[in-house]
């Protein structure tokens, strides 16, 4: 195998080219070109020039109340999803982690609303968060009188947010569910029944065999679902444009408003947080 | 006692089980349901589950392309979809043989510079996209959608079948090079044929990825005869035929077809060994 060697590493590099082309082209560049764009006034006109600016973008951004505002909205849609899909993924995977009758069709089932397209999810859930006829009014209003009054969950700001959170954890818990349904059945029996001997209750067992195991795949999955929310659009944006989380915020100032220089100073601002959480995360929390 | 217990435990764990399950398929239910509801039992209050008088005639509205262009929507999402998880397919076969079985100087930096996409999400790249899109006279193009999105899904193409290459013993693509075999015709003698069950699984997600694309297909395209199914669908709303029970139809009929496709590739793609590179 030798003398192939040379002839490998060449071929190599000719079946990774397209790959690298495309991801430098297509991701690596529109990085810096962000940066780039946003220390710029950026025509309308994509012809037309430029006008430098330096750090005005920025200084704006960072002044600006309706920007914090957004950056509030963020932290809570995103901590509160990574909760609710880590816990109710966990909940769901220990409840299905036995051998009953159909499992594999529950399982399956369980999975849809993580395969469904996002358009298709969202007007389910418009119809059911509907003001006037909505199952959930109907449900908190009339059935449980939970609250006094009929909400308009998709459209008043105050509440949107609610519909947006429930929505995305029954999106997303799914994976979650999956990933550590798969841990846990990876875990020894042995390990339980000979802690059952030693006369371990229920609450011992998970909490000294189970939740160790599982330690790797919940700090993977939190990372991830910290990300990939923080990065959220149209999951957010198409059930309800009143909830102006970050990606939204960025999407207006670029398409409604035009102010492509404003929203690549946002984009950059998103980004530099997410990978100090990032950092931060992998260091103190996952001690890698 | 204990017989008791036992079932004490199973009351619980269906009662969960049947929560569980109403949260889950709820959407779907009101979804289905809907669709088939004519216009009179659509705002009814109480909300009722089930259609009284089922009707088809939200779906023969929805593919009637005379009250609204669904058909058209659907094929530009099949082209798009097609073309982006079919170009992709080959540019991560030669992608990830290269990492999985060539050796040569840069190759782990190479791989964690792919990985480094995983913290890129769609909406940094879009203002800097759109801005390169129009530059290059791609706006309102398909190609505009087609080379993003073949972007979006190769590192997690790529890291996929890599994992299942490594899985073919390399004795057999060995035997073939003895044998007389360039690596190429190793490739598509022997990998290819061998990770078929691969290769199909990692085309549909990265078709399904595509098919679901909203953030990119809003902003690269403007003629409504290039629009995809989520664009077409979200105006659908905010016109005069926002209609409850089409709006439903046009859903079912949207969600069908990557429903279908998931369940074709669920034993692969939840063998674990997969669905770790999954990237939103």
């Amino acid at each position: 195998m030798q003398i192939k060697t040379d002839r490998d590493a060449r071929l190599g590099y000719w079946l990774i080219l397209p790959t690298v082309i495309a991801i430098s082209g297509l991701i690596f560049y529109p990085i810096f070109y962000n940066l780039w764009l946003s220390l710029q006034e950026v025509n309308m006109n994509p012809v037309q020039p430029n006008t430098f600016v330096g750090l005005k973008h920025f200084a704006d951004v960072l002044t600006d109340g309706d920007f914090w505002g957004s950056f509030k909205t963020s932290l809570i849609f995103t901590s509160t999803t990574v909760v609710g899909t880590t816990l109710l993924g966990l909940g769901t995977a220990l409840l299905l982690n036995r051998d009953f009758p159909g499992r594999s069709i529950i399982r399956g089932v369980i999975l849809l609303p993580y395969v469904t397209p996002v358009i298709s999810a969202v007007f389910g859930w418009k119809y059911l968060f509907d003001p006037v006829f909505g199952m959930a009014n109907y449900f908190m209003v009339d059935v449980l009188h939970f609250l006094p009054q009929h909400i308009n969950w998709i459209e008043s700001p105050a509440y949107a947010i609610y519909a947006v959170i429930i929505f995305n954890v029954w999106k997303n818990f799914p994976f979650a569910f999956l990933m550590i349904l798969a841990e846990l059945q990876s875990i020894s029996a042995n390990l339980y029944e000979a802690a059952e001997v030693d006369g371990a209750s229920t609450w011992q067992q998970f909490k000294h065999i189970t939740l160790p195991q599982l330690k790797f795949v919940i700090g993977a999955l939190v990372i991830l679902r910290t990300i990939w929310n923080f990065y959220k659009f149209s999951e957010v944006y198409l059930l309800s444009s009143s909830v102006n989380v970050l990606p939204v915020y960025i999407y207006e100032q670029a398409f409604a408003n035009y102010n492509f220089g404003q929203a690549a100073a946002i984009s950059a601002i998103l980004f530099v947080f997410v990978l100090g959480f990032i950092m931060f995360y992998v260091r103190k929390v996952l001690e890698w | 006692m204990v017989k008791q217990n036992t079932i004490l435990k199973n009351i619980v764990f269906v009662l969960l089980l049947v929560l569980l399950l109403g949260f889950v398929l709820l959407p779907f239910i009101t979804m289905l349901s809907s669709s088939f509801k004519p216009d009179t039992e659509q705002a009814v209050f109480p909300p009722t589950v089930l259609p009284e008088n089922p009707t088809l005639e939200h779906y023969k509205g929805v593919l009637n392309p005379e009250i609204f262009p669904f058909l058209m929507y659907f094929k530009n999402s099949l082209i798009v979809a097609f073309l982006s998880a079919g170009i992709g397919i080959v540019i991560s076969i030669f992608g990830s043989y290269s990492f999985a079985r060539l050796e040569y100087t840069g190759r782990a930096a190479i791989q964690r510079g792919v990985l480094l996409v995983y913290m890129f999400g769609g909406v940094l790249l879009v203002v800097p996209l759109f801005q390169m899109i129009t530059k290059l006279g791609l706006f309102d193009t398909r190609t505009s959608l087609i080379i993003t999105y073949i972007v979006q899904t190769l590192p997690v193409s790529l890291y996929m079948l890599g994992n299942y290459f490594r899985t073919i013993p390399k004795s057999i693509e060995e035997a073939a090079i003895i044998d007389g075999c360039s690596r190429l015709e190793v490739i598509y003698r022997i990998v290819i044929p061998l990770s078929a069950p691969a290769i199909v699984s990692v085309f549909i997600y990265a078709f399904m990825i595509a098919w679901n694309e909203y953030l990119f297909a809003s902003v690269f395209i403007n003629s409504s005869s290039l629009r995809t199914l989520p664009i077409g669908l979200n105006q659908l709303f905010y016109t005069q035929h926002y209609i409850w029970g089409r709006m439903m139809a046009a859903s079912v009929l949207t969600a069908i077809p990557v429903i279908i496709l998931f369940l074709s590739i669920e034993r692969f793609i939840t063998s674990g060994l997969t669905f770790g590179g999954v990237k939103e």
